[in-house]
């Protein structure tokens, strides 16, 4: 049985996170490179270049809003992703909406663990079928065009407008079942950096200062989860 | 020249499609592998399958709504743009914010009667460079993230699923709290979704029905959307 266990430890750690991380970094940085393809493409085919003022300026702009999420939110999100997962879905985009959730169900669904080697090929495979499907409906939702889209009667476009709260609310509760006093105490560390948010107590901080509620929920509820899973106050 | 017909031209769908060809590739490539290795580590086909068919079935109803949010791109930024930006790494929200800045850079508003060639070259450029930083910083030191998550756990196997349960619950905590805090339509999608949830999981693993498990994020979504909607 031990001889067993050490094995297929050994085909995750030798074989596939080796391969998942050499291509990882080479389709992830090929990815960077090409996602200057349009701008390529309006300087040399149609001879459009703003002045490197205007790019400047536009880009100050995001990267004080961007900039801070470019490295809080691989750290943040790392520990429910894994290493094939991060990858994925920094390459794909639309996280919280779509490959959390979808990574998370996947594993609800194959009944393994997150956070598990497992769990880490599990969550793979169903953000590997969210990008499949993501793709598909944009395509023939951009080639079907925007007319389409706008004889949708408005009710029926506004009610989307709930579906992403309805996935937060969903995704909470499939991990607070699994570790209910985490839950509660995840609500009152998020709830309360969000108050700080809203009442302007986080002005001091530059930038947007949302990445500030992001770490400290996240590494807040790891830190008091850790401390009572080491006083027995919770069980794995 | 109106600028839409540069953004709509077949040089910019060329461009558009390079960048979402190398996300689906990596997605194909990583698939296999997980398939190939999965069976290795002891997974059997049925939960590969299960992972595969429900990460599929609950990726619809969030699809659309961004689909709803092309919309907003489609009319100031033309289709390769927006396709191409929501097919690989962007999401609505920002992908809007930053265009707004690419063009206000020039002194235009995004979709305003005068915006031109250069307004939207700027938004794209704006978009590119707003972005490119978590692909570089996920290709280079995602392996290394893996140390930080170790550290976490303080080298204890048992402790790695505690530590990711956690971040999870404080992710989506933030995620929730600054929805529920609204008190409006938005509380009631929230709580809708969570009650809807809690009851189907409850039942799928009690009863042990898988097909409930797969079904139990696309149902809990849309009952929290549809209800929520008539509040509004």
């Amino acid at each position: 049985m031990s001889e067993e266990v050490g094995t297929t430890a050994n085909v995750f750690e030798d074989e596939y996170i080796p391969f998942i991380s050499r291509w990882g970094m080479i389709t992830n940085l090929t990815a960077a490179v090409l996602s200057f393809g349009p701008v390529f493409v309006l300087a040399t085919v149609f001879g459009v270049m703003p002045t490197s003022a205007a790019i400047l300026a536009g880009f100050v702009s995001i990267i004080s809003v961007s900039g801070a999420f470019w490295i809080v939110e691989p750290i943040s999100y790392f520990p429910v992703l894994g290493i094939p997962g991060t990858y994925m879905a920094f390459m794909s985009g639309n996280i919280s909406n779509l490959r959390l959730p979808c990574a998370a169900v996947a594993q609800e669904s194959a009944g393994v663990e997150a956070g598990t080697n497992e769990g880490a090929i599990i969550s793979t495979l169903g953000v590997a079928a969210s990008i499949i499907v993501n793709v598909i409906i944009l395509t023939i939702g951009v080639i079907l065009g925007a007319a389409l889209i706008d004889a949708l009667p408005e009710g029926v476009r506004a009610a989307f407008d709930n579906i992403l709260p309805a996935i937060f609310g969903a995704i909470f509760v499939q991990f607070a079942l699994a570790q209910p006093k985490i839950g509660v105490v995840a609500l009152v560390i998020g709830g309360f950096m969000t108050w700080l948010l809203r009442e302007g107590y986080l002005a001091f901080l530059p930038g947007v200062p949302s990445y500030a509620v992001i770490i400290v929920s996240v590494f807040g509820t790891i830190a008091v989860g850790r401390w009572m899973f080491e006083r027995g106050m919770i069980r794995t | 020249m109106d600028y839409l017909d540069i953004a709509n031209s077949l040089p910019m769908w060329i461009a558009a499609s390079l960048a979402v060809i190398v996300c689906l590739c990596q997605a194909i490539l990583f698939l296999r592998r997980s398939w190939i290795d999965g069976k290795k580590v002891g997974l059997t086909d049925e939960q590969l399958r299960a992972g595969f068919r429900s990460g599929a079935i609950s990726a619809v109803g969030p699809a659309v709504a961004i689909l709803m949010g092309m919309v907003a791109l489609l009319v100031s930024l033309g289709g390769a743009i927006s396709w191409m930006r929501l097919s690989f790494i962007g999401s609505v929200m920002f992908e809007l914010m930053a265009a707004g800045f690419g063009t206000e850079a020039v002194g235009i508003e995004l979709g305003a009667p005068d915006m031109n060639v250069t307004a939207f070259a700027n938004a794209v450029w704006t978009m590119t460079l707003g972005a490119v930083g978590w692909l570089v910083i996920t290709g280079l030191f995602t392996p290394n993230m893996e140390a930080i998550r170790r550290k976490l756990a303080g080298g204890r196997e048992a402790l790695l699923p505690v530590i990711t349960i956690c971040a999870m619950l404080g992710a989506f905590a933030y995620l929730s709290t600054e929805r529920i805090l609204r008190f409006d339509h938005q509380t009631i999608a929230w709580a809708i979704g969570a009650l809807t949830m809690g009851i189907l999981l409850t039942t799928a693993r009690s009863r042990n029905l898988q097909w409930l498990r797969e079904w139990s994020l696309g149902i809990s979504m849309f009952t929290g959307m549809i209800i929520a909607s008539f509040f509004m």
